[in-house]
């Protein structure tokens, strides 16, 4: 610990996190090279894409277009603009909406964030809890019929399930509300955070909420099954391994409450990897959510990036590509943090 | 071990309430809609990308438009044969028809009350053909003018007797031109209305837009300054929704009507739903490439008589399913000048055998392109590839299926590089005229690498057919045309596939239409 050089002592936390963030500017720029590079490797002309048969058949349409969209300019030069417009937090027009991307995407990624949002929330509170009953009744049945689920959750695909999910609910048994993120004879509440729950309240409109609130259940539920598996395994091995360790054995045999001991010792070692696996999992969440958003017509980013991939249309392509680069890079950030929090030793490495 | 197990039963428990308490709210959910609310939900597979009648072109934005703006001139439900009056209570075509003349109806108004002029008139239609949005081809030569308040004259410099056929067309609706100049509305590409009429809509038809999003919900709300006959439904949410989870939506009631089911999908159907089946108006076909250079094989006039002739249509047919037609030529049924049924190709295999033998090609291989992911009034094309590959392999013809996503398989489409292509027109207005593009030289036929002046004959009879004038002489000469396309042209049409839209008990007055699918103002409630 005797590393300080400079006079003034800089605390290891501070010094970690100034670290991660640096390095988190450094993978955003990163993200904005591959996909531009990625999308403009896209075979298919985005002007024929975009333009009507007969504007496309003059020339001169086809030239101003080209240049209103600045594809006249070599690579590089598209390129620096496109930083250059990212810094002042310009995301470019989008060619099929004729709005600015950043709109767009304001319109869109919050509703994928309620759903996705929700999908960790359930997957945390199940997964954790199964895993934590599948490991304090080991080999036994709740222990066999646990890890049969997580098997289950883990393997089944999600649009499948989707699927299943939407017409056993929904039309079978008539539990759910059908597609869409609110009964369309309400109405929704006026856009504040754009999560339609939470505006609901804002609102004060009770019956918006519930109604919002009814709609998410099936989709978050679907999309959660995977990480409830996940983290069901996880955290069933990772308390399996703490309650093994001998401070726990000796807590116990000190006459500790088990309650304390499960929270205060073994959960608490247990979160790390708890913690890794969560951050992941809302990684590929944002993913999963493209094929479970077609199919409850959530209105969502997926269903915007599929439109604006079959459409070529390249700025809201990109915007995408960094919205969904940007949220990874935050989630690695938090959960790094959340180490350097939970377990001092990390901030050292 | 008690103390553990309680502890993980309170967690348990905790979470499963959390999980009920969501779902605890959706038994109180109504259906939406219904006769009560006056809402209707309309789900459909959007293909949209504008509500601005001078850039409209898609499907999803013609319904739209339809709705928000009033045309010069309409069609009456189905019946595309014949213009009808809307915003103009008259119109006159010269004989050689090269002006039209339209006398404006009195007492229109638009939304914010003011009246409907022969200037909004003027503007509206100078502006969707200067503009050079994807509809401007629609006026292409034509000069607008207005020759007094009430009168407006159309001059077209060659014979234009389809105007009257691509003036309903809701890309033409007519505008609030003084309230759009304020948004930025103008006659020039500089235009920047776009975003603005999305947010509103300024028009005169029967519905307003409340809120507008191309990849998710478009909501209309009844116009209250509407100078017709008040529609029945207050609101009308169009959402964007995948044909299998419309299947299941207007199945619970949850939606009203739905637009894309396929036909396999509207089977079974229970009886308090209404389908109805009609045969759409695009065309399925197949192009063989004419340019020596794309094809030494394709361009060999005989080799496509071949495969006209060792294609089974009535497997095609079948495949479509019910509500489809075969295409006898390329201009669909309910146009004027389509021909009839009886004149459809008829499979002939030794025909086709016999046919290969005389084009001195042996065992022939093709490339067959087509779209991979786009579907056709709910059909994928490959089926129909796989089959035709089928039929052609017992001619004697090897067919090399090429998919390929849309957006590739346009470029070599509209370059003209394809050897073999499958896919599929739809009309851009009700009138025979717009298949002239099938012709040498011309759009469809520069895609098939047939130049201008290639088939002189043919040629001729297009000519023919663009400048006849009046119905009798028309349909005549658009006959003919497709005849002599059928016999010695690059083009094999197939199908027809069938529209089919479902739609609840309560839903009436519903009617297919080739250009805006549905007019919802046409909708009742029973």
């Amino acid at each position: 610990m005797k590393q300080q050089v400079s006079g003034r002592r800089v605390p290891p936390l501070a010094r970690f996190l100034v670290r991660r963030v640096l390095l988190a500017v450094l993978m955003a720029w990163g993200i904005t090279l591959v996909t531009f590079v990625l999308t403009n490797l896209v075979p298919g002309d985005p002007v024929a894409a975009n333009l009507g048969q007969r504007a496309l058949g003059d020339p001169a349409i086809v030239a101003q277009w080209r240049a209103e969209h600045g594809l006249d300019k070599p690579l590089w030069q598209q390129y620096l603009l496109h930083l250059q417009g990212l810094l002042h937090g310009d995301l470019g027009v989008s060619q099929q909406s004729h709005r600015p991307v950043s709109a767009d995407l304001a319109e869109f990624v919050p509703a994928t964030l309620e759903l996705a949002g929700a999908a960790i929330l359930v997957s945390l509170v199940l997964g954790v809890a199964f895993g934590v009953v599948a490991a304090l009744r080991r080999d036994r049945l709740a222990d066999h019929a646990l890890r049969l689920l997580s098997l289950i959750g883990i393997s089944v695909p999600t649009f499948w399930l989707a699927l299943v999910a939407f017409y056993v609910f929904f039309y079978r048994l008539q539990l759910t509300p059908g597609s869409g993120r609110v009964d369309v004879a309400l109405g929704s509440a006026p856009p504040v955070t754009g999560l339609q729950t939470v505006d609901a309240l804002i609102a004060g409109r009770w019956d918006i909420f519930v109604s919002a609130a009814g709609h998410l259940v099936t989709p978050a539920l679907v999309l959660a099954l995977y990480t409830i598996g996940l983290l069901t395994r996880f955290t069933r091995s990772a308390v399996l391994e703490v309650l093994g360790q001998d401070y726990v054995r000796a807590a116990r045999a000190k006459g500790l409450p088990g309650r304390t001991v499960l929270f205060r010792y073994v959960l608490r070692s247990a979160l790390v990897p708890i913690i890794t696996v969560a951050g992941l999992a809302f990684g590929s969440l944002l993913s999963g959510t493209v094929l479970v958003e077609a199919i409850f017509a959530w209105p969502g980013i997926g269903q915007y990036a599929y439109k604006s991939a079959t459409s070529l249309d390249l700025p809201a392509v990109m915007g995408v590509g960094l919205v969904v680069g940007i949220v990874y890079l935050v989630i690695n950030l938090v959960v790094d943090v959340l180490y350097g929090v939970i377990d001092p030793r990390v901030r050292l490495q | 071990m008690a103390t553990r197990s309680q502890t993980a039963a309170v967690l348990l428990a905790g979470a499963l309430t959390l999980a009920a308490c969501g779902s605890g709210g959706t038994s109180s959910q109504a259906p939406a809609g219904g006769g009560g609310g006056r809402t209707l939900v309309i789900d459909t597979s959007f293909d949209l990308k504008t509500a601005d009648p001078g850039r409209t072109y898609e499907p999803t934005g013609l319904v739209v438009d339809k709705a928000v703006y009033e045309t010069l001139l309409t069609f009456d439900g189905s019946d595309v044969t014949k213009p009808v009056p809307s915003l103009a209570e008259s119109y006159e075509l010269s004989e050689d028809g090269k002006t039209l003349t339209l006398k404006l109806k009195q007492g229109a108004t638009f939304a914010d009350g003011a009246p409907v002029t022969a200037d909004d008139v003027v503007f509206s239609l100078t502006r969707v053909r200067d503009m050079k949005g994807t509809p401007s081809f629609l006026l292409d030569g034509v000069e607008v003018a207005k020759t007094d308040d009430t009168t407006i004259t159309l001059t077209s410099k060659a014979a234009n007797p389809a105007l009257p056929y691509i003036l309903p067309n809701p890309a033409l609706g007519i505008i609030n031109s003084k309230l759009a100049q304020q948004h930025g509305a103008t006659t020039d590409p500089q235009d920047k209305a776009e975003q603005w009429l999305n947010s509103t809509g300024a028009g005169s038809g029967p519905y307003t837009i409340e809120s507008f999003n191309v990849s998710s919900q478009v909501t209309l709300k009844a116009n209250p300054k509407y100078h017709g006959t008040k529609p029945a439904y207050d609101k009308v949410v169009l959402r964007n929704v995948e044909a299998a989870t419309q299947k299941l939506n207007v199945q619970r009631g949850d939606s009203q009507i739905a637009l894309n089911l396929s036909g396999d999908q509207v089977n079974g159907m229970p009886a308090t739903l209404q389908v109805k089946k009609t045969a759409s108006a695009n065309v399925l076909f197949l192009l063989a490439n004419q340019d020596t250079g794309v094809s030494k094989v394709t361009s060999n006039p005989k080799f496509v008589e071949a495969v006209r002739k060792g294609v089974d249509y009535a497997g095609l047919l079948e495949l479509a399913g019910e509500g489809a037609a075969q295409a006898p030529g390329v201009i669909p049924s309910q146009l004027l000048g389509a021909l009839p049924a009886e004149q459809a190709a008829k499979r002939d295999v030794e025909g086709a055998k016999a046919a290969l033998a005389a084009s001195g090609l042996a065992n022939p291989s093709v490339k067959l392109e087509y779209p991979s992911e786009l579907t056709v009034n709910g059909l994928p094309f490959q089926p129909f590839a796989e089959r035709i590959q089928a039929n052609l392999k017992e001619v004697g013809i090897t067919v090399d299926l090429q998919p390929a996503p849309v957006t590739t398989a346009l470029d070599n489409y509209r370059n003209g590089k394809e050897e073999m292509g499958l896919w599929y027109w739809g009309p851009d207005y009700p009138d025979p005229s717009d298949y002239l593009a099938f012709l040498p030289g011309k759009t469809v036929g520069l895609r098939a690498g047939w130049k201008a002046g290639a088939a002189k004959e043919i040629e001729a009879a297009g000519e023919k057919a663009a400048t006849a004038v009046g119905d009798e002489a028309r349909k005549a000469a658009y006959a003919d045309l497709q005849t002599k396309l059928n016999a010695s042209g690059p083009f094999v049409t197939l199908v027809q596939p069938s529209q089919n839209i479902v739609t609840a008990a309560s839903v009436t007055g519903l009617e297919y239409h080739p250009v805006w699918t549905v007019d919802i103002a046409d909708l009742g409630v029973k």
